[in-house]
């Protein structure tokens, strides 16, 4: 029994759980490979052209993974109790793919907390299908849960270690992470900044329920659960770091709404919005990147001057 | 002999360049169209350099420009520097007190805001040339006039036609329609510039404050017509300079001299021959799009690879 996990979308927030969950029980996992041109081509290939990016580079990976498992997951998140919904994405990614490749064996679980359907349940469900006693199955995801936890905490705790470093210039990339971490999307970005002297920092690794509860001073009704844990991440660190990145898959909703909303409201640290698609225009990204950093680091640079010596300042500029 | 600093900006419609003295002055300059070949633009400027500037011995080189990177191996430039900053430096050279400044430039526009002599803000055109000088060339085409005359033709109007120049497309179509139903034409060239400057500030500009002095520089700003319809939308003076076209390559210049590592100048690079190749790369399904870069049938550089695969396949 082999069970597919496409490398995209909801991967990068439930890795431990799902990884975790399936070993304890037993069943081999088999992750897509990092997203490629290959796959990104087939992706737009089995979309319709309006999805965002992330959702087309989601096709591929399914895709990829067709004929090489038994079951490939693909969760249905619909909300996470009142107030805390998602993108209708995760609500149709199931359908979506169902329809588009018709023959292949979906192994699902639903997130729908205002109707009752919570993830330990859907959990349970998933071990029975796999023919698995609920006994074991309870024990896996005991065991899975506790995984996700251990490892949100080490990641939260490595970042803070690097944003209290003053002397790193401190980057945070406010994105979901199935943008940070994509090959293509996220990966670029990435590395510009390494290569130009800055820290990336990731929302992903803060604390999600600080995060969650510090968006309500941003937005009292926002509805998105991830973007309020992304709103509310910049404001838990805004002090560590020293500018921010909003990136965004074009053309993601939920992100267009809420960056504008970030760029009216938090106007303390220098922000920028870099909209990746799938036409790839590396040198509109190296350049808007490299400016980015030059602005930080003169503007660091300046800051320190002034702090070190007036006068030296004003003859050695 | 006295030293000089070269810097060049290499866009996508045009090639700058200037040489300055220590205390920033241009000593020589010249404006060419790119024509798609950046590598012979710049040979072009060189040739033209050196038989002029014979008594300035050049020793550092900056280049800004989308051909930054390529002209930068070519000439082994000491600084290669993105286009946002070397414009700052270069305009912050000649007008210290600067608050904002607008480029428009052949196929991108930037707003970039400055405070204290700093760059604390900037804002780019996406993916849309629309509102750009490849924007206005091509509308002048199409009105059967000079693109040079676009702005002496449109200070004659009292009336500017109102054109829908969200996109070129609609631009060029709603265009058409005004002249058929009898709009003059000086009066639908000055809606064109009145279109560049809406465009222009309803994308780049949106959500940025922007304070005077503003100064208004790239190609664009030598179109007198379209200074004018700044100066009507903004409300405030629109300072263009006399070299505004320059800014760039000054930038660049200061920026390589700023970096203080010498790098002396050959002239002698116009009798090398320099050609890139493209070549894609096969070692994983990205196939990456890889550009040689050969000086005289000798590979110097490659880039383009996303992974390591790339580097070891050139390297």
């Amino acid at each position: 029994m082999m069970v597919g996990i496409p490398r995209a979308m909801l991967y990068y927030r439930y890795k431990e759980l799902w990884e975790t969950f399936f070993s304890k029980l037993n069943i081999k996992i088999r992750i897509s490979e990092e997203t490629n041109k290959k796959i990104l081509n087939d992706g737009i290939n089995f979309s319709v052209d309006e999805s965002c990016l992330p959702s087309k580079i989601y096709m591929g990976h399914v895709y990829s993974l067709i004929g090489k498992c038994d079951y490939i997951l693909i969760p249905r998140v619909v909300n996470y109790g009142e107030g805390n919904s998602v993108c209708v994405k995760f609500n149709a990614l199931y359908d979506i793919v169902r329809n588009t490749f018709g023959n292949i064996k979906i192994l699902t679980y639903n997130i729908d907390m205002e109707n009752g359907c919570f993830e330990k349940k859907g959990f349970l469900n998933m071990g029975k299908v796999l023919g698995k006693s609920y006994l074991d199955s309870i024990k896996a995801y005991k065991n899975a849960k506790q995984a996700q936890r251990t490892c949100n905490r080490r990641k939260a705790d490595i970042q803070n270690k690097i944003m209290d470093r003053k002397d790193k210039l401190k980057i945070l990339i406010v994105s979901h992470p199935y943008n940070i971490y994509d090959k293509l999307i996220g990966y670029p970005v990435i590395q510009y900044i390494n290569k130009l002297g800055g820290t990336p920092v990731f929302t992903d690794s803060i604390d999600r329920r600080q995060s969650l509860a510090e968006s309500k001073d941003l937005s009292k009704s926002l509805y998105w659960l991830y973007n309020k844990e992304l709103i509310g991440s910049i404001k838990l660190v805004e002090d560590k770091i020293d500018g921010v990145i909003l990136l965004t898959a074009f053309p993601c909703g939920p992100d267009s709404l809420v960056n504008e909303l970030i760029m009216r409201k938090s106007k303390k640290i220098p922000t920028i919005n870099i909209i990746c698609d799938e036409l790839q225009g590396e040198a509109g990204l190296q350049t808007r990147i490299e400016s980015f950093m030059d602005i930080i680091i003169e503007k660091s640079e300046k800051y320190n001057c002034l702090k070190r010596d007036e006068s030296d300042f004003a003859a050695g500029y | 002999m006295r030293t000089g600093f070269l810097g060049l900006d290499i866009g996508s419609i045009s090639t700058k360049a200037v040489i300055i003295d220590k205390n920033n002055n241009i000593i020589a300059d010249k404006y060419i169209w790119t024509e798609g070949n950046p590598v012979n633009a710049v040979k072009i400027i060189i040739e033209y350099f050196r038989n002029r500037v014979q008594d300035i011995n050049i020793i550092s080189t900056g280049t800004t420009g989308s051909a930054r990177k390529l002209i930068g191996v070519m000439l082994n430039a000491n600084v290669v520097k993105n286009e946002i900053t070397a414009h700052a430096v270069g305009t912050l050279s000649v007008y210290p007190d600067v608050k904002t400044i607008f480029e428009i430039g052949g196929q991108d526009s930037k707003l970039i805001l400055i405070d204290n002599g700093i760059v604390v803000d900037y804002a780019m055109n996406t993916l849309c040339a629309a509102g750009t000088g490849s924007f206005l060339t091509s509308q002048a085409k199409r009105l059967g006039i000079d693109v040079e005359d676009i702005g002496p033709i449109a200070l004659t109007s009292d009336n500017p036609t109102k054109i829908a120049a969200r996109c070129t497309v609609f631009a060029e179509s709603d265009l058409v329609h005004k002249a058929q139903i009898g709009h003059k034409k000086e009066d639908i060239i000055a809606g064109l510039c009145m279109a560049v400057v809406s465009n222009y500030l309803n994308n780049v500009g949106k959500g940025k404050t922007i304070k005077p002095p503003i100064v208004f520089q790239g190609g664009v700003s030598k179109n007198t017509g379209v200074v004018k319809a700044f100066e009507k939308a903004t409300g405030e003076k629109i300072v263009v300079d006399a070299n505004s076209h320059l800014m760039g390559a000054l930038g660049a210049a200061i920026l390589s001299k700023r970096c203080a590592s010498e790098q002396p100048f050959d002239f002698n690079i116009t009798d090398i021959v320099f050609r890139t190749e493209g070549d894609e790369c096969k070692k994983c399904s990205n196939n990456c799009e890889i550009i040689c870069f050969y000086k005289n049938d000798i590979m110097v550089d490659a880039w383009g690879n996303r992974c390591a695969n790339g580097d070891l396949m050139h390297k």
